[in-house]
């Protein structure tokens, strides 16, 4: 569903995405794990088309999407949460929902007719609020939601464009542990033919979730395969405990 | 989401009956001042609309105004059109220009977009300056007002011409607030907030931006008819960058991006206009030192400080009344 292949990316003399090839299969889970500056965030902005790599080639349902710009990438089905909130403050959960259904939708562009009123976006919107547990607050505005409603709405206006493949970076950042539980049970709760692409730190998540596990340091992968394989690595353990170098 | 307050109603009442009133009280020189403001407000509302709504501020707006007013009667006068096929030409042409400007200008923000209108309107004032057919510096006498005579109506009257306006710029801002509601205008709102995050979501974003300014020249264009008609007669000046700015002004003097507001700043800057220059020449220095207060009050505009004074009232009020409604709910249901 989603692959890339010798992706490359430097910024001046620092090499952040070293030849990183990655095949997701329809319906697979994938964490991304590794130490705060391995290039996991910078690897996300280029498969989503915010950054452009320098080399290699990313495919998403067997189509090269490489050339094409972030909006072209989103509506052939890529589409991401970010690791900070990028909601739309003064607007109602219902109303974040609608502005990524409606895109989906095509009913964005339209005039004399309000999106909200679509049958189809009205759906989405029931569909992913339903999936996401945002039911109860679904008239609230964001600013008056706490900040784990906030990260679960943030995972919902991914949700609601109905992408093939979700990459959702950190979803449970800055959340406490209850929360983080409710995060494995939504990601549970989702359909299971859509891709998972997940930036986490959240140990306990990542192998509860995980159908595979990628380990990035300094931009290259340096682990690909099952979670059981990565729960008792050696090189895991390192990375996280700063030991890579020595390694 | 652009919302309609219970106290921007009550603004739009008592602005509409107050231009009623004066319709039907006041001389030929209070109609002509009326009419001043109905035209300014449609220019306004129109740049309300993208820069209060869509954060695209402009100082093309002045620039399609003209054009509007010189298509308009070049397509009357010159190629002979009946004056209802002229002015739809004309706002046609003006809706056409502003979609193209806002197509170019949709990728730069902030300080760039505002030059880059600023440069696209002093190119279309430096045209007709320069250009012997349109009159160049002369500028071009105006045709005469819309034919009205089948429902009875002499628009060579000051009074039917200040009521026809009036209805014009009803219309405008009815459909100011349909565009707001629509599914294009919910993803100009998301724009504005994140635009980074609404293009992630798979939007056409620069599409947004240049059918909202294609949409707002339209209005601007329907200023430009207008005011043609108004005055009979056109000039260069219409489109120098000094209207656009003073259009802007008025927009930030009235509350920006809460379409009423433009529509107060639009009579609050006639009217002192008007009454300041009977006293001193210098009325410009008056009107500046009231938008500095204005601004340096932190309230959006004159209509923003309304808002902020009254609004948690009519709240109250209205909860009040709902608490007392589902009071009478319960009441039936036991």
């Amino acid at each position: 569903m989603l692959e890339t292949r010798n992706l490359d990316k430097s910024f001046g003399a620092i090499h952040v995405t070293r030849n990183v090839s990655l095949k997701l299969e329809r319906g697979e889970r994938r964490v991304i794990l590794g130490p705060n500056g391995a290039g996991k965030t910078t690897l996300f902005n280029q498969l989503v088309g915010e950054i452009v790599p320098d080399k290699g080639q990313i495919l998403l349902a067997g189509e090269d999407v490489t050339a094409l710009p972030v909006a072209k990438r989103a509506r052939r089905g890529l589409s991401r949460s970010y690791q900070k909130n990028t909601l739309f403050d003064g607007l109602t959960v219902e109303e974040n929902l609608a502005l990524a259904a409606s895109v989906h939708a095509g009913v964005s562009m339209t005039l004399w007719r309000d999106a909200l009123q679509s049958v189809q976006v009205r759906a989405i919107v029931e569909e992913v609020a339903n999936q996401v547990n945002l039911m109860p607050y679904i008239h609230a505005k964001v600013s008056e939601i706490s900040y784990g409603v906030r990260r679960q709405l943030e995972v919902g206006v991914a949700l609601a464009t109905k992408p093939l493949v979700l990459l959702m970076d950190e979803p449970t950042s800055g959340v406490g542990p209850e929360m983080a539980k409710g995060f494995h049970d939504l990601l549970a709760g989702l359909p299971r033919d859509l891709t998972i692409l997940i930036i986490e730190h959240d140990m306990d998540l990542a192998f509860a979730v995980a159908d595979t596990i990628t380990v990035l340091n300094y931009g290259e992968v340096v682990f690909d395969g099952l979670p059981e394989d990565a729960r008792g690595s050696k090189l895991l353990r390192d990375i996280y405990l700063g030991a890579w170098e020595d390694a | 989401m652009f919302r309609h307050t219970p106290l921007r109603y009550a603004a739009l009442i008592i602005l509409f009956s107050g231009a009623l009133f004066t319709a039907f009280t006041a001389g030929y020189f209070g109609m002509e001042i009326l009419t001043e403001i109905l035209i300014l407000a449609i220019l306004v509302l129109a740049l309300d609309l993208v820069a209060g709504f869509g954060g695209m501020v402009s100082l093309a707006h002045g620039a399609l105004m003209g054009l509007g007013a010189y298509a308009f009667v070049a397509l009357a006068t010159k190629a002979g059109l009946d004056p209802w096929v002229a002015a739809s030409a004309a706002v046609a042409i003006t809706a056409g220009t502003g979609w193209v400007i806002g197509a170019i200008c949709a990728r730069s923000h902030g300080i760039y977009f505002i030059m880059a209108t600023l440069a696209f309107g002093q190119m279309g004032y430096s045209y007709f300056f320069e250009q012997s057919f349109f009159g160049g510096d002369d500028g071009m006498v105006g045709p005469r007002r819309f034919d009205l005579g089948f429902i009875g109506i002499n628009l060579n009257d000051s009074r039917s011409f200040a009521l026809f306006c009036l209805a014009i710029l009803g219309v405008i801002y009815l459909v100011a607030m349909a565009i707001l509601r629509s599914g294009l205008g919910r993803s100009l709102t998301g724009v504005t907030h994140n635009e980074k995050r609404m293009r992630a979501l798979g939007l056409n974003v620069w599409r947004v931006k240049a059918d909202v300014f294609g949409l707002s020249g339209a209005m601007a264009g329907i200023a430009g008819v207008l005011a043609a008609q108004h005055i009979m007669f056109i000039s260069p000046k219409m489109l120098h960058w000094t209207v656009s700015g003073e259009a802007l002004v008025v927009v930030i003097l009235g509350g920006l991006g809460t379409l009423v507001g433009p529509l107060v700043g639009a009579v609050a800057f006639v009217v002192m206009k008007h009454e300041l220059s009977h006293v001193t020449t210098y009325w410009h220095l008056i009107v500046g030192l009231v938008l500095i207060a204005v601004v340096m009050s932190r309230a959006n505009g004159i209509f923003g400080f309304i808002e902020a004074r009254f609004r948690p009232k009519t709240d109250r009020m209205i909860q009040s009344i709902q608490t007392r409604d589902d009071a009478k709910e319960i009441a039936k249901d036991a």
